[in-house]
């Protein structure tokens, strides 16, 4: 589980570096995605490990929530006033994330790869039909990955326990990198919507 | 004071349980939680009822046997205590208390708020002790160890296994318990040696007796009454993993 997780986020990371060549300007970000098109197979097996990572991170995700709900006799007798909420619903949040994901391929994926229509990649994004222009799909973006903060806040400091991190000489730098991942990368992607959705409209 | 207890009465384990009412006038403020249990089950005998079971021994909060969930929180709502050191003027007059056993699949009721934690002893058998020759105590004193080590160790050591983890976590996980029995022997040199065995056999053990999987949540830490830390766990994970690796490579 930690080390899918981790693995995804790394990955997150990647996907965001690619997503701000949108605010540089349109022929940057073709290019770039021209670029990945280009690498074509490798692109493909990469496709093919990260559909692995979210699957396997899944399939654990459900037989912890299975063995837990198994082992605990009344559900709803614990200490609710000192469980961490991230963690407690990190289950919901980790739902919520794949039906995001789904969508996410289901459209964005699914069309830069087989149905263009003679649009470019940025009108794709910044588009009527699936992309930012469509205040639902930015909204539902905005949610699905202020929640997907909320699942990382949980997940990197989890994954510290998990990996033996936390009491060693490591536990502070391994803190401030999680912050990256589960707060200013999440911001970085909802940065995107933001403003190509509703503050450049405004302005 | 004048307080109403809402209690769970249940005969076995085999037995539903259900919650009843009872109400106690004039209890003192400074008398602890069990003497005011002891009060009324002194009634409740007086009046031929069935008295309410409930574990407890020293009653000074060392030696881990009394325990149950008292408004949702184990032990109750004082921190960095067991119920015999929670005293009646944590709570207010006219309040309504509630009583429950600690519940989990792997402690089984005995009787009313006393649950069997002999899946804890278990664990421990497993592996939770030194087998090595170690000497007499002056010559544990001969072997320099380092303080912040010691401390840890000590630390650690503080679990006194009531079951308070298990109870407060929302998946009844045994890892704090566990990762403390594992810390702290890991933590000094008698103990060391042995580590990778006893740190696999007290996680299958842990895992065979039907505990949930840690997720985390840090529940258990935030209401243990000995205040056994997180780091505990993430040095069981630390151990495990090494262990594993370790048993692994062996096998080639």
């Amino acid at each position: 589980m930690a080390i899918t997780g981790l693995l995804l986020s790394f990955f997150m990371a990647f996907h965001l570096f690619g997503n701000l060549f949108l605010f540089v300007s349109e022929a940057a970000f073709n290019g770039y995605v021209e670029k990945l098109h280009k690498l074509g197979f490798l692109i493909r097996i990469a496709e093919f490990f990260l559909l692995a990572f979210v699957l396997s991170h899944a399939y654990s995700g459900i037989l912890l929530w299975w063995k837990n709900r198994k082992a605990k006799k009344n559900i709803d007798s614990y200490s609710k006033e000192n469980t961490s909420s991230s963690a407690r619903y990190a289950a919901f949040t980790g739902s919520f994330i794949f039906i995001f994901l789904v969508t996410h391929w289901a459209t964005f994926w699914y069309k830069f790869n087989f149905d263009m229509q003679g649009m470019s990649y940025y009108e794709v994004v910044l588009g009527n039909e699936v992309g930012f222009a469509n205040p639902f799909f930015s909204v539902f973006y905005i949610v699905a990955i202020a929640l997907l903060g909320y699942h990382l806040k949980h997940g990197f400091s989890s994954a510290g326990q998990t990996l033996g991190i936390v009491g060693t000489e490591y536990e502070k730098l391994y803190n401030n990198v999680s912050i990256i991942f589960w707060f200013w990368i999440p911001l970085g992607f909802i940065s995107i919507p933001l403003w190509f959705g509703f503050i450049i409209r405004l302005i | 004071m004048n307080i109403n207890l809402k209690i769970w009465r249940q005969p076995s384990d085999k037995k539903d349980g259900k919650l009843h009412d009872y109400r106690l006038e004039n209890v003192d403020p400074n008398i602890s939680f069990l003497e005011m249990l002891d009060i009324l089950n002194n009634k409740l005998v007086k009046e031929k009822k069935d008295p309410v079971a409930f574990d407890h021994d020293c009653r000074e909060g060392i030696c881990g046997s009394c325990g149950f969930m008292i408004n949702g929180r184990p032990h109750g709502p004082q921190k960095a205590t067991t119920v015999c050191q929670l005293h009646m003027r944590s709570f207010n007059d006219e309040d309504d208390i509630l009583l429950e056993p600690f519940r989990a699949k792997s402690f089984g009721v005995i009787k009313d708020l006393s649950v069997d934690r002999k899946s804890f002893d278990r664990i421990i058998s497993a592996s939770g002790f030194v087998s090595v020759d170690t000497g007499k105590a002056e010559e544990a004193n001969y072997i320099p160890i380092q303080k912040s080590n010691a401390d840890e160790a000590f630390l650690s050591a503080a679990c006194i296994g009531c079951g308070a983890c298990v109870a407060a976590c929302k998946n009844s996980s045994a890892m704090l318990f566990t990762s403390a029995k594992v810390s702290h022997l890991a933590l000094l040199p008698q103990g060391e040696v042995e580590q990778a065995d006893r740190v696999n056999k007290m996680v299958a053990t842990m895992d065979a007796e039907g505990f949930g999987a840690c997720t985390n949540t840090g529940a258990c830490s935030a209401e243990c009454p000995k205040e056994i830390s997180q780091t505990n766990i993430a040095r069981l994970n630390r151990e495990f993993v090494k262990a594993q690796l370790g048993s692994f490579i062996k096998k080639k």
